[in-house]
């Protein structure tokens, strides 16, 4: 209970006009980031990750937590108004909302995704703030054993998740471990991989690692592939008006989605996004999925549901407050924003764990109290404020926004330490993600080894040498038997279990 | 349609630089010493070698799945822009001490904006853009933030 007064406690530097700067800012990028497709939230963290470097805690990590909620809104912007998602998390949104775009009623369909993104995304923040202290209490129980095994099946999982592509997964996964395994040895006071080189001992730091992967490959892949982008859709975009009256959704159709159906959207949201390597992609199809299996008007998903957009936008929003959790907990990042915000606690000098919240919530209160307002208050406004300009974002000629990106993660690289190494180590990671997302190596699994390979080389070590290097300590300990049993029954369901049919498909077998 | 080898494209030659790299990577953890073991610990170098040999059986399954695809690279002119933007921005990072921040980024932009083919027929539009993303960033960097930049008289003396 201390702990979630400390929140509220902490919420209060909010009310400085410095902070909120930030958490407007934040918001405001955000929401640009978001809404331009080919650029995403993580990707605006990430060039904003050096400036981390020279402002306190609570504004940066206020900014980054207002950047997540808006860029989880602001995809829809795009998906309803020229069919393109701004994230991937806005598929289901495309879908109807462009639908809904087609038939007249784009701003009706924006106003429903501002609807559920501030619903799910409230909701999200709450859950996160009521049962963080709970959660607290949970993570002081595992042991040194159950955390190798946590961190573990949180590797298994981020890897698993995309059925696809398995070994590269793994593949990308074992190189984040490797690149993080240079320099001091976590556990001995020796330098490891460094080649003979001072600059090597130090280690390798999370940024440049970030700015590479995120924001140089993404230059280098549009420098590829900008031409054809957006050309004739911008077209057709340009005759398209928006009036501020329609974003109001009438109360008739908010009655027909009903309470039962957001909560329900907010509801899974939050639980998928505590999942490693889940995000909002998975959080808004599932949403959806469930959504229109127990609808009343099931013939309306694909033709323009507001139901439809209703359930995968509360339920990518609210995704936002489960990411954080197991982030807070235990550091492990449930998706590629939470890794970076957690680099931002990391360059702070902040260790996330029970620890953290009962002796400096005050420093995660205004983070917490970011996500709450930020879709509460801000998505709302922004929609009513900028609404009619949204479709405006995507005419920014990309040659200009390109090298904006190249100026401001080179630059930044540099600022952060000014190093000029640091700056050449991110374009080297930058050239080096450029190929494994051509060759679909994930770039995210490479960044979760790369945090979470220390932990688990850590407790592994940890754990054998407590037991005279007997491994059976893993299923010995009720806790770290516990997240190997849940580490196998994920496998089961998502590698071995074969998809039931549906009782339509069963009925046409008979 | 493929018009390069099926040994020299990227799905096949980007796990061969894994491969490589991992066997770098396993001989020099080989060469990491302990400064003490006591009884059952892994040495500083177990999880290193763990690595690199679980490494090897994904690269393994990579390529085998690599083989099996009958698809290949993309012509080899798309790599053309990519290579230049490299290339640029090598040449900045290579500069950006020597020239100091506003000639380096100018420069940088100037080359982008010619890969990009941004504001290539009209000169006047083509500076006007690049002094002003040179100067946002610069007020961004050095004016709200407070970084210090490197400038062409800390490079030339």
């Amino acid at each position: 209970m201390d702990i979630f007064a400390n929140i509220l406690g902490g919420m209060s530097a909010l009310a400085d006009p410095y902070v909120i700067a930030f958490m407007v800012g934040g918001f405001l990028v955000g929401t640009f980031f978001g809404a331009m497709p080919g650029l995403t939230s993580v990707l605006a963290i990430a060039l904003l990750l050096p400036i981390t470097y020279t402002i306190d805690v609570v504004p940066a990590l206020v900014m980054c937590a207002s950047i997540f909620m808006a860029g989880m809104y602001s995809g829809s912007i795009t998906a309803t108004t020229i069919n393109i998602p701004g994230a991937p998390s806005s598929m289901m949104t495309a879908l109807e909302g462009n639908a809904l775009m087609k038939k007249g009623f784009g701003a009706n369909a924006l106003g429903h995704a501002a609807l559920g993104s501030m619903i799910g995304g409230a909701i999200g923040a709450v859950l996160l703030m009521a049962f963080m202290p709970i959660a607290a209490e949970i993570s002081l129980l595992i042991r040194t054993p159950g955390k190798f095994s946590l961190v573990l099946f949180a590797l298994v999982v981020i890897v698993i998740v995309d059925k696809s592509n398995i070994a590269k997964g793994f593949v990308a996964t074992l190189l984040g471990v490797m690149i993080a395994t240079v320099g001091i040895d976590v556990l001995q006071p020796i330098p490891r991989f460094n080649f003979g080189t001072e600059t090597l001992v130090e280690g390798i730091d999370i940024m440049p690692l970030v700015i590479g992967a995120f924001a140089i490959s993404e230059v280098l892949m549009q420098s590829e592939t900008w031409k054809n982008s957006l050309s004739s859709t911008l077209e057709k975009a340009k005759d398209l008006r928006i009036c501020r009256r329609d974003f109001l959704p009438p109360r008739e159709e908010i009655r027909e989605i009903g309470l039962f159906a957001y909560l329900r959207s907010a509801f899974i949201g939050y639980g998928i996004g505590i999942l490693p390597g889940a995000g909002g992609s998975m959080a808004a199809f599932v949403s959806y999925a469930m959504a229109r299996s127990s609808s009343k008007k099931p013939q309306d998903y694909g033709h323009g549901s507001r139901e439809g957009i209703a359930s995968a936008e509360t339920a990518n929003n609210s995704m936002c407050g489960g990411a954080f959790v197991p982030m807070l907990m235990f550091g492990i990042p449930g998706d590629p924003t939470t890794a970076i915000v957690l680099g931002v606690l990391v360059i702070n000098g902040l260790q996330p764990g029970p620890r953290l919240l009962e002796n400096q919530a005050e420093l995660l209160g205004p983070m917490l109290g970011s996500l709450f307002f930020s879709a509460l208050i801000l998505i709302p406004l922004t929609l009513w404020l900028f609404g009619p300009w949204f479709i405006k974002i995507v005419s920014i000629p990309k040659g200009l926004l390109y090298t904006g990106i190249a100026v401001v993660a080179l630059v930044g690289s540099y600022v952060a330490t000014y190093s000029i190494f640091q700056m050449s180590l991110a374009v080297i990671f930058g050239v080096l993600a450029y190929f494994m997302r051509k060759q679909n190596y994930s770039t995210v699994s490479m960044l979760l080894g790369f945090i979470l390979g220390p932990d688990l080389e850590e407790y592994l070590r940890r754990s054998l040498s407590l037991n005279d290097g007997n491994p059976m300590v893993f299923l010995t300990n009720l806790d770290s038997l516990f997240f190997l049993a849940l580490t196998a029954l994920f496998v089961w369901a998502i590698l071995i279990r074969k998809p039931r049919k549906s009782s339509a498909e069963m009925r046409r077998d008979v | 349609m493929a018009d390069r080898a099926p040994l020299l494209r990227t799905g096949v030659l980007l796990p061969l630089f894994f491969l490589i790299v991992t066997t770098v990577y396993l001989a020099a953890a080989f060469d990491i010493r302990s400064q003490f073991a006591a009884p059952g610990e892994m040495s500083p170098r177990s999880v290193p070698i763990l690595m690199a040999c679980l490494m090897y059986v994904a690269l393994a399954v990579v390529f085998v799945g690599e083989f099996r695809k009958p698809t290949a690279d993309g012509p080899a002119r798309e790599m053309l822009r990519p290579a230049l933007v490299i290339v640029a921005t090598a040449g900045y990072i290579a500069l950006f001490r020597p020239l100091g921040y506003w000639l380096a980024t100018l420069l940088f932009t100037s080359a982008l904006f010619g890969i990009f083919h941004f504001q290539l027929r009209k000169p006047l539009m083509f500076a006007i853009y690049a002094i002003g993303v040179t100067a946002l960033f610069y007020g961004l960097f050095a004016g709200i933030f407070g970084v210090r930049l490197p400038t062409l008289a800390e490079g030339v003396f």
